[in-house]
């Protein structure tokens, strides 16, 4: 490694495709992951289909990995976080640290990019009563991905499939009690994509998705959320959900419907909590560690943005996908390549004026 | 007026007509009024954000389950500032709130319960119908409240006072001097106040609703109760020599 | 596919904590700020007290013994077993306490009833009693949920509101007393859930058999909701802890019903004149779901409206027909009953209204005998023999033939 590399934190699409466009161009890539295989959290939390067209997560992102592991300029190193940043932008020291039992080791790069992602909310958190970790029938979106994975979506409870199935928006977004006030964008569509699969798993089912709004920006209108209703009648019921209690064997939800003005409770099998995204515990250790600024909530502050949502307040350091906030897939990869541009542009002008 | 003769137009002064609605519609400089009482309150900014009408707060309300009630409707009406649906609600829904708080669920940290709370407590100091009307046989609590520090007294049980809590309540009444006198805690002897209250309290708390203008808020409602209340702390005090 | 909950929150915690926002609230660090300010003073806790966990992380102190018991118009006006159980309990632990005549209700019934009222006025009172504590030393206990919640409200608008602070000093100046605030704002049910240990060891009644349904009340988990005991022990953390850790500790069943969040539907107002409401919204929404559903022995609360409403609505919900039937008492009188206070003389049983003598009964107390007894008191009391019973009587240590220092005299074996 040399200060004419650059290193990227995190093996998740973002990273991966930020480590694909640096290798693109001709300059050498490292890239740094904490867990034991790369892909990111829609390989780690087993995600099935992915939006916006549902292709199935792991050869899709397969897609991202094998550019990056089958080019000379890139280097993977699994198992290996940061522990320490040092030095200057063009120059920068940082501190690897391997498996346990091997010593740390130290590297130098010319660019950091950040790509440590999200981390999917606490339900055990929010602000509404939810008994997520009292309920085995309250799931979250990431447990019915696993299950969906599986071609298998079963009660916890008992087994048997669900006979009757609900989402709740916003679980952990858009709140000013927890503090997240911001929308994670993609809970929306990934709630209709689970509710379209899930009509096709077990077409007996009767799925609704409780909602405040549905975020169905431009072409997920027609290609998730028209779909979703008129193909697979899943019902949309404008009003959250509030509360979740047993009743018998099944679970009792309450709610408003607001379209009717009136209150509303109805039996559910199986609850699941459209859960939002918030910063990673591994994008505010490496934002602590690099000495970057973090946005109120956590995310890596883009200090430039709308222009430029790449650029944190160091130079050298920048930082895409979801550690900026919440960002689906296509905002992912898009914010890696330009990262990836940025990274390597600013390179380049250190060797002019180095020379 | 001929049996044949067209009925009344059913328009909206008709609604509106004290006879029809139960409350006298007013001018909008007087509705506007009400409302910048309301947005003047203290508390009001910190009661009101936004609303995107989640419903998690009418899911979670009592009275919405049985009455034609809703919190969110009285958040929306607040935010869009609709003097004249304010005005109704005022007059029509805020006596309905239970004021549990269960509102207090609100992701954007409204308090519907306390907007009520405060709107409540303008018609209240203004003398609205609906304040008059949901506090029709009422003032004995207050009275009670007001000048011995205890409401809900013992004697309040009367053998008549609550027929549909059950017969036992009668045998309190029938019984209630002996029962009180049974009583281990020793501040619990009495009959007229919960517990008895040291004289010098009741000064203190006397001082406390003139002071603060509480006393006067009732002037409006009731009239006569404002002014035996008057009459009693008033004397009070002059007892204990404050001006108040 | 089991959901593996442990695993889970293992690994939440593993991740490190997250900034919640609301686990950096923290109303005794404000208050004590605004002590340093010179705004107000703050009344320490300082004799031994539990530390528990309120909903967010934040760690509460309950002072055990030398505390000033801030009564309930609601429970010493038409419940007084409740009031009394709580004094018996605390004697019964051996922690001293004070039990003032120089105390108003909190005023908040009537405020929340008629608005009769207004946040200074409201302030005022709270402040006057929190002064009255202060003088004597002894630390404030609130009985009444209603005046617990109200009083966290208080606490919060004085915290925020600095021209209510400068509005309250000066008519506290006028009583000759300092804006004074207590540094944790407790409600029994905390002081009962802190000891339910100490509280369970003194059990000498067997409840193993008794089925509880826990109604929670709105003002104690709803205002200002970061400020209530929660307990990962407890419903996984997800509801308040308290009353149900008691009716646990003592070695009853807790069985859960699908309305548990439901209000009881006190109304403040409609309780009093517009109780269709009250008494509707209570049986229709909690007693018949909860013997449906949980089929209790006793419906077990910790608040004055809600064992009011609950107790008193079902008896014209009787005459309709509906499924009701269930006694309702406070945590207070049930732990009583447990540890063997008198069902009459302690617990006062006779001013409630939905039949308790089935669960007397099913505890193994011999309610005839203890009635007995109890008429046996208010002939002293006819006869002009004594004028008021005293916690001596209570304890029966005038029965006849019976050694002083038994329990209540009605049980020879628990």
């Amino acid at each position: 490694m040399s200060s004419d590399t650059v290193l990227v934190v995190g093996g998740g699409p973002g990273g991966l495709r930020a480590a694909q466009g640096i290798a693109d161009v001709g300059h050498d890539v490292v890239l740094i992951e904490k867990l034991d295989h790369l892909g990111g959290s829609p390989i780690t939390q087993r995600y099935s289909g992915l939006t916006p067209h549902g292709e199935l997560a792991q050869p899709q992102i397969q897609r991202l990995i094998d550019p990056v592991t089958s080019s000379p300029h890139a280097e993977v190193r699994l198992g290996t976080e940061v522990v320490g940043v040092a030095g200057e932008p063009g120059a920068f020291t940082v501190t690897l640290r391997g498996a346990s039992g091997t010593s740390d080791e130290t590297v130098e790069c010319g660019a950091i990019i950040i790509a440590t992602g999200f981390s999917h909310f606490d339900p055990g958190r929010s602000t509404q009563m939810y008994g997520y970790f009292e309920f085995p029938d309250v799931i979250t979106q990431p447990d019915l991905e696993a299950m969906l994975s599986d071609h298998r979506v079963l009660r916890p409870s008992n087994g048997q499939p669900p006979e009757r199935i609900c989402f709740v928006q916003c679980v952990g977004s858009r709140d000013r009690q927890i503090g997240n006030e911001y929308c994670s964008k993609v809970c929306c569509a990934v709630a209709s994509k689970e509710a379209t699969e899930l009509r096709q798993l077990l077409p007996d089912s009767k799925v609704l998705i409780f909602y405040i709004d549905m975020r169905m920006y431009g072409y997920w209108e027609n290609e998730i959320y028209w779909p979703a209703q008129e193909e697979h009648h899943v019902q949309y019921v404008k009003g959250l959900i509030t509360e979740v209690l047993p009743k018998g064997d099944r679970l009792l939800v309450r709610g408003e419907d607001t379209t009717m003005g009136r209150p509303m409770e109805v039996l559910m099998d199986l609850v699941v909590l459209s859960v939002g995204m918030e910063a990673s515990p591994g994008t505010r250790e490496l934002a602590r560690l690099a000495g970057v600024k973090q946005n109120k909530f956590g995310f890596i502050e883009a200090v430039g943005a709308p222009l430029d949502p790449v650029s944190t307040d160091r130079a050298g350091i920048y930082a895409c996908g979801a550690a900026l906030g919440p960002a689906d897939l296509e905002d992912t990869v898009s914010s890696a390549a330009g990262a990836a541009m940025k990274a390597v542009g600013f390179l380049r002008s250190r060797r002019v004026a180095a020379h | 007026m001929s049996v044949t003769a067209a009925s009344p137009a059913l328009n909206d002064a008709h609604y509106k007509a004290w006879n029809v609605a139960g409350y006298p519609d007013v001018p909008t400089d007087t509705k506007v009024q009400l409302f910048d009482q309301i947005k003047g309150d203290i508390r009001f900014a910190d009661y009101l954000h936004g609303c995107y009408e989640c419903g998690i707060c009418v899911a979670a309300c009592p009275s919405a389950r049985f009455y034609d009630f809703s919190p969110r409707r009285i958040a929306q009406a607040a935010a869009r500032e609709d003097v004249d649906l304010i005005y109704q609600q005022i007059q029509e829904d805020i006596w309905e709130c239970s004021q549990c708080f269960s509102c207090l669920r609100c992701p954007r940290g409204n308090n519907p319960g306390g907007i009520i709370t405060i709107m409540r407590e303008v018609a209240v100091r203004n003398g609205l119908a609906s304040a008059k009307e949901a506090l029709v046989g009422y003032s004995r609590i207050i009275y009670k409240i007001m000048s011995t520090g205890t409401q809900v007294s013992p004697d309040m049980l009367g053998r008549d006072s609550f027929p549909d809590w059950g017969p036992e309540t009668a045998d309190v009444a029938d019984n209630l001097d002996l029962w009180r006198r049974a009583l281990p805690p020793e501040t619990m002897h009495t009959t007229s106040t919960g517990w008895s209250v040291a004289e010098s309290t009741l000064v203190e708390l006397y001082l406390i609703w003139m002071e603060t203008g509480a006393l006067d808020m009732i002037a409006e409602v009731d009239r006569g109760l404002h002014t035996i209340l008057l009459e009693l702390m008033e004397e009070r005090l002059e007892e204990e020599g404050i001006e108040p | 596919m089991t959901i593996p909950f442990e695993a889970l929150r293992r690994a939440k915690s593993a991740e490190g904590p997250v900034t919640d926002r609301r686990a950096l609230e923290d109303p005794r660090a404000e208050l004590l700020e605004l002590e340093r300010q010179g705004e107000l003073i703050v009344q320490k806790i300082d004799r031994e007290a539990v530390t528990v966990s309120t909903k967010y992380g934040r760690e509460k102190r309950i002072q055990k013994s030398h505390l000033w018991h801030h009564k309930s118009c609601g429970q010493c006006g038409h419940i007084p077993g409740y009031s009394t159980s709580i004094f018996w309990l605390m004697r019964k632990l051996g922690y001293d306490y004070h039990d003032p005549h120089d105390q108003t209700s909190c005023t908040a019934w009537n405020y929340y009833a008629s608005a009769t009222s207004n946040p200074a006025a409201q302030a005022a009172v709270a402040v006057r009693n929190f002064a009255a504590a202060y003088e004597t030393g002894y630390f404030p206990l609130i009985h009444c949920g209603t005046s617990y919640g109200h009083y966290k409200d208080v606490r919060e608008e004085l915290i925020r509101y600095p021209e209510l602070r400068a509005q309250v000093r000066a008519v506290m100046a006028k009583l000759g007393k300092p804006l004074v605030l207590p540094e944790e704002i407790v409600h029994y049910s905390e002081w009962i859930h802190a000891l339910r240990g100490e509280i369970a060891a003194q059990r000498v009644r067997d409840v193993s058999g008794i089925v509880v349904s826990v109604h929670p009340a709105c003002h104690y988990h709803k205002i200002v909701p970061g400020d209530a005991i929660y307990d990962p022990d407890f419903y996984g953390g997800q509801r308040t802890a308290v009353v149900t850790g008691l009716a646990e500790a003592l070695g009853s069943t807790v069985a859960d019903y699908s309305t548990w969040f439901d209000c009881c539907g006190f109304g403040f107002r409609h309780i009093l004149v517009q109780r269709d409401f009250s008494r509707s919204f209570a049986t229709l929404r909690k007693i018949e779901v909860m013997k449906e559903e949980a089929n209790p022995d006793v419906v077990l609360t910790h608040d004055t409206g809600c064992v009011t409403t609950l107790d008193k609505s079902q008896f014209a919900a009787k005459a309709h027909g509906r499924n009701v039937g269930l006694p309702v008492l406070s945590d207070a009188q049930f732990a009583a009953l447990a540890l063997g206070a008198h069902p009459y003389r302690v617990c006062q049983l006779h001013w409630h209204s939905a039949d308790y003598r089935p669960l007397l009964e099913k505890m193994g107390i011999d309610w005839e005998k203890a009635w007995a007894e109890f008429q046996r008191d208010l002939r002293r009391l006819e006869s002009g023999e004594k004028r008021y019973l005293d916690w001596d009587d209570a304890e029966g240590v005038h029965d006849k033939n019976e050694p002083p220092g038994s329990p209540t005299g009605d049980e020879h074996d628990s």
